[in-house]
């Protein structure tokens, strides 16, 4: 339970982080405004908002308990998860998909394929994103419970209305500002948690030695690589050609989450900056998000619910006023995400379904407060469905498996659309469409056809690679598109000055 | 073959490996970018603009991470 001072704490986070969000709306005036904020963010506040975004509630609850479980190798998801993608990402996608000024990923696959390669796309993260909001405000309301003896509907819509009022008002300025400041409020509070409970447990040392006495199982805990025949969610096989070669490429490149606030910055300079200051700040999140996990397998052994042991942590360890440090620094970790979801999610269905299919040709201010509208709605549905993640085992895994059902075929339309100019609009749209038939397929019958009980990152790497063949061999069997018609979005292709053609079929 | 099986005599420690050769290529090909594409959207570069600095000391963190454990 919180004290007074922990109120305090956590009153003032929410008061402060609503009075700089709502500042911002004054400079929102259009929809460039409210989606790419003019397109004048700096590379600073962009990285570190990566990251704020990145991170969440989710984090703090889910990877502690999977690192409870399954020890260090959940680390590779931030580590190996993260810094060769963001790498690719920051060198050679962002600098294409900021010189052809996109809002969306789906906008660049329209370009470069065709209209329903772009509709399937955002539609496709329009409902993950929406399913996600729902998993974060169950995760809201798993922390909130033991904390605050909150009933979960209470903690899922109190924290809705906090997010959607400024997200609402201040659009991406207010997101990517407010992130900055909830990423340094998640970094100190979660190193709060982090030194105090490896205080506690004797040290570094302490830590090892504690684990390291409790038997064969525990023996792997601060193995980074496990064996390829291991039975947790982690094999070394899994996290290379899953998660490495595809599932980090997929989020970093084509999540709009991620993406679409490289976009608002300044310079084409800054757009790489922005991705690089993120890996940098993202090499410190295992260490928020993962050690917790070990000191509690080490303090409190045997908890039923892995889940539950970043709570307990914090339940037990801290004294007042620590205690509001880290809860505000998980309410940022959870607004951070929230927010960069809702107005990401709001820009995909305002530019690629409502701009291109329902309303063309209307005015800036219009398309404004349809992805204003958008917000609210985004809200409510994710606060309906929010009870649905109790019917997954681990609030990290249903993330993961939600992820894994199109980040391979959608990474691999993105792939061959930047790297192969033989890639065709109707071999896109049979890649993307068939590699996500193919993750739902391998999803149903996984218990058939894989040894280790979530095996999203073997589904992942499958649909990859059913989207690559798929997408090839439709291609060499339909027309190609004229070189024309690819300048600018196909690497080493630049753009034409001038007659060069923007149409869905040239 | 879906499970990698073919794969499962591989140690652990070869596995380690394969990840920081792939740290040790990505710095490689950091490396050959051309400092005009680097330095592209710079008015007056100084040398922190050199964006190359930065990627190389970021993978020179996880290098050192995945070689410890």
């Amino acid at each position: 339970m919180l004290h007074g001072i922990d109120y305090f704490v956590v009153i003032a986070y929410l008061v402060g982080i609503m009075v700089l969000g709502l500042y911002f709306a004054r400079f929102v005036r259009s929809a460039d405004d409210f989606f790419l904020s003019g397109k004048t963010l700096p590379f600073w506040a962009v990285g570190m908002s990566i990251v704020a975004t990145d991170i969440s509630a989710m984090d703090f609850v889910g990877v502690s308990g999977q690192s409870y479980r399954f020890g260090m190798a959940v680390g590779n998801f931030d580590w190996l998860g993260s810094m060769p993608a963001m790498l690719l990402a920051a060198f050679i996608f962002i600098p294409y998909f900021w010189k052809a000024g996109l809002y969306t990923i789906p906008e660049y696959l329209g370009r470069r394929y065709n209209d329903a390669v772009r509709a399937v796309a955002s539609m496709t993260w329009i409902i993950f994103f929406a399913l996600d909001l729902g998993v974060l405000f169950w995760a809201a309301a798993v922390m909130f419970e033991p904390l605050m003896n909150w009933p979960p509907w209470f903690s899922i819509v109190a924290t809705a209305t906090v997010v959607g009022l400024y997200t609402f008002f201040g659009g991406l300025t207010a997101v990517v500002m407010t992130d900055v400041v909830q990423m340094v409020i998640m970094f100190v509070g979660g190193a709060t948690v982090v030194v105090v409970g490896l205080y506690h447990a004797g040290g570094w040392d302490g830590l090892t030695e504690k684990i390291a006495a409790m038997g064969e199982a525990y023996q792997n805990h601060f193995e980074l690589i496990q064996p390829a025949d291991t039975q947790t969610p982690f094999p070394w096989t899994g996290i290379l050609f899953g998660l490495t070669l595809v599932m980090s490429n997929a989020y970093m490149i084509g999540n709009q989450a991620i993406v679409q606030r490289c976009l608002a910055t300044k310079s084409v300079w800054h757009a790489k900056a922005s991705m690089l200051t993120g890996a940098f700040f993202k090499m410190f999140i295992p260490m928020l998000v993962m050690f917790p996990g070990l000191i509690a397998v080490a303090m409190y052994p045997g908890l039923e619910d892995g889940d539950q042991g970043f709570p307990t942590l914090v339940k037990n360890l801290l004294p007042p006023g620590l205690r509001g440090l880290l809860f505000a620094g998980f309410l940022a970790g959870l607004m951070s995400t929230i927010d960069s979801i809702l107005n990401s999610t709001a820009t995909l269905w305002t530019k690629d379904i409502y701009e291109r299919y329902l309303r063309r040709g209307a005015s800036s201010r219009h398309y404004m407060i349809v992805g204003q509208s958008a917000t609210v709605a985004l809200l409510a549905f994710g606060v309906i469905t929010s009870p649905l993640s109790k019917e997954f085992p681990g609030i990290y895994v249903a993330i993961q498996t939600f992820l894994s059902f199109f980040q391979g075929p959608a990474f691999s339309v993105l792939l061959l659309g930047m790297f192969w100019r033989r890639a065709t609009q109707w071999g896109g749209l049979v890649g993307l469409v068939g590699g996500i038939s193919t993750s739902i397929l391998l999803y149903i019958f996984k218990d058939h056809l894989f040894t280790i009980q979530e095996p999203f990152l073997y589904v992942s790497w499958w649909s990859f690679v059913a989207g690559v063949l798929l997408n090839v061999i439709v291609s060499l069997a339909t027309r190609p598109h004229p070189r024309g018609r690819l300048g600018g979005l196909v690497f080493g292709l630049p753009k034409e000055p001038s007659g060069s053609c923007e149409a869905a079929v040239c | 073959m879906l499970n990698f099986d073919w794969l499962k005599d591989v140690s652990p420690a070869a596995a380690k490996w394969v990840f920081l050769t792939i740290f040790i290529i990505s710095g490689l090909l950091v490396l050959t970018i051309p400092k005009a594409s680097i330095l592209e959207g710079v008015e007056n570069p100084r040398w922190w603009h050199n964006l190359k600095l930065w990627a190389l000391g970021v993978l020179a963190v996880i290098f050192t991470i995945y070689y410890i454990f």
